[in-house]
């Protein structure tokens, strides 16, 4: 890449960063960041969004026939609990 | 209690790696270090340290890591053949740039591990199937990538997908055995496959929480040493220049 695409791409992520869209949580209300989300040829793009989101259509409490909401959601932290692996015996009991 | 086995992951020549391996002395004992060297043949012959394995393998010699799909699959299978004494029941993992800064590092992570019940401890632990982690984005492209996972996994969801920082990851020797024992089944990325399939095989994963702020991709940290210090840390990560 070369020198100028990579100023403007910085530029851009900065301006995402600081002037895009609010991201927020929509479990919580906490912002999560900010970015462009831009409709682009049948899919959305975010540019610029420094977190690991998922994205959700968002549950109504009023049912809409004509709007629905894409959101976002974090994850919660990993806490499987250990499980045990169901042995592989080499010689399985005969039938 | 069986000793832990300390494998630093190291690609520097022996002048950088003998003032280490001094700085390491001081934090676990010198008998309990394995040396997994990635450098060049010369480099590993001049080391003057007993316990060391040469890693010959192009898929850790990446230059753009993510793109090129780092793995640390050959380090992971020469560790777990290795058979050098003390007999381990732990493995600690750390990259070169990772410096231990307290003298009883392996007893706290002895303590997190057994007070979190878990099997693995890593930096930066989250799931990020679904999301826009890039990582996880590129291996969904791949349609073996979802396939491979609902073959091996005793979870009810074989979707979960894990990633962590590999660096000064701590792990039982039993799960460290078994995802060292897994292939990948084609190119996956050192942060993704090995915690994800640690939890596939159902062991147990957890952050190192509040310590998981010394530890970070990019940058260097070498005058930060003495403030992670006095801040509590337990390693701090990366300090690239301390070994010259």
């Amino acid at each position: 890449m070369s020198f100028l695409a990579r100023t403007v791409r910085r530029l851009m992520i900065a301006l995402a960063r600081s002037v895009g869209s609010k991201v927020v949580n929509a479990e919580t209300g906490e912002v999560i960041g900010r970015a462009f989300v831009i409709p682009w040829r049948g899919r959305i793009a975010v540019i610029g969004l420094d977190a690991e989101v998922k994205p959700v259509f968002l549950p109504q409490t009023r049912m809409t026939y004509w709007k629905q909401d894409i959101g976002f959601v974090l994850h919660a932290p990993p806490n499987f609990p250990h499980e045990a692996r169901p042995q592989r015996h080499p010689h399985p009991p005969a039938r | 209690m069986k000793p832990v086995l300390n494998v630093i992951l190291t690609h520097q020549p022996a002048s950088a790696v003998a003032a280490m391996l001094a700085w390491w002395k001081k934090c676990v004992p010198p008998e309990s270090i394995l040396l997994a060297c990635g450098g060049t043949r010369a480099d590993f012959e001049a080391i003057p340290h007993a316990a060391k394995v040469f890693i010959d393998d192009p898929r850790l010699r990446t230059r753009e890591h993510q793109r090129e799909q780092q793995s640390y699959g050959s380090v992971f299978r020469e560790v777990a053949a290795w058979r050098g004494t003390p007999d381990y029941a732990h493995i600690h993992f750390a990259e070169y740039d990772h410096l231990p800064l307290v003298e009883d590092l392996n007893q706290r992570q002895l303590a997190l591990l057994a007070e979190e019940h878990a099997d693995v401890l890593g930096f930066h632990l989250r799931r990020v199937d679904a999301t826009n982690c890039v990582h996880y984005l590129a291996h969904a492209a791949e349609p073996a990538f979802e396939d491979f996972w609902r073959k091996v996994t005793c979870r009810a969801d074989p979707g979960v997908v894990l990633s962590m920082i590999a660096t000064g990851s701590f792990w039982t020797r039993a799960a460290f055995e078994a995802v060292a024992a897994t292939p990948e089944p084609h190119p996956m990325y050192v942060e993704i496959f090995p915690p994800t399939l640690a939890h596939h095989l159902g062991y147990r994963l957890r952050d190192y929480g509040p310590q998981t702020r010394f530890v970070r991709h990019l940058g260097d940290r070498l005058s930060e040493i003495e403030t992670a210090c006095q801040s509590g840390a337990w390693t701090l990560h990366p300090v690239k220049s301390r070994w010259g």
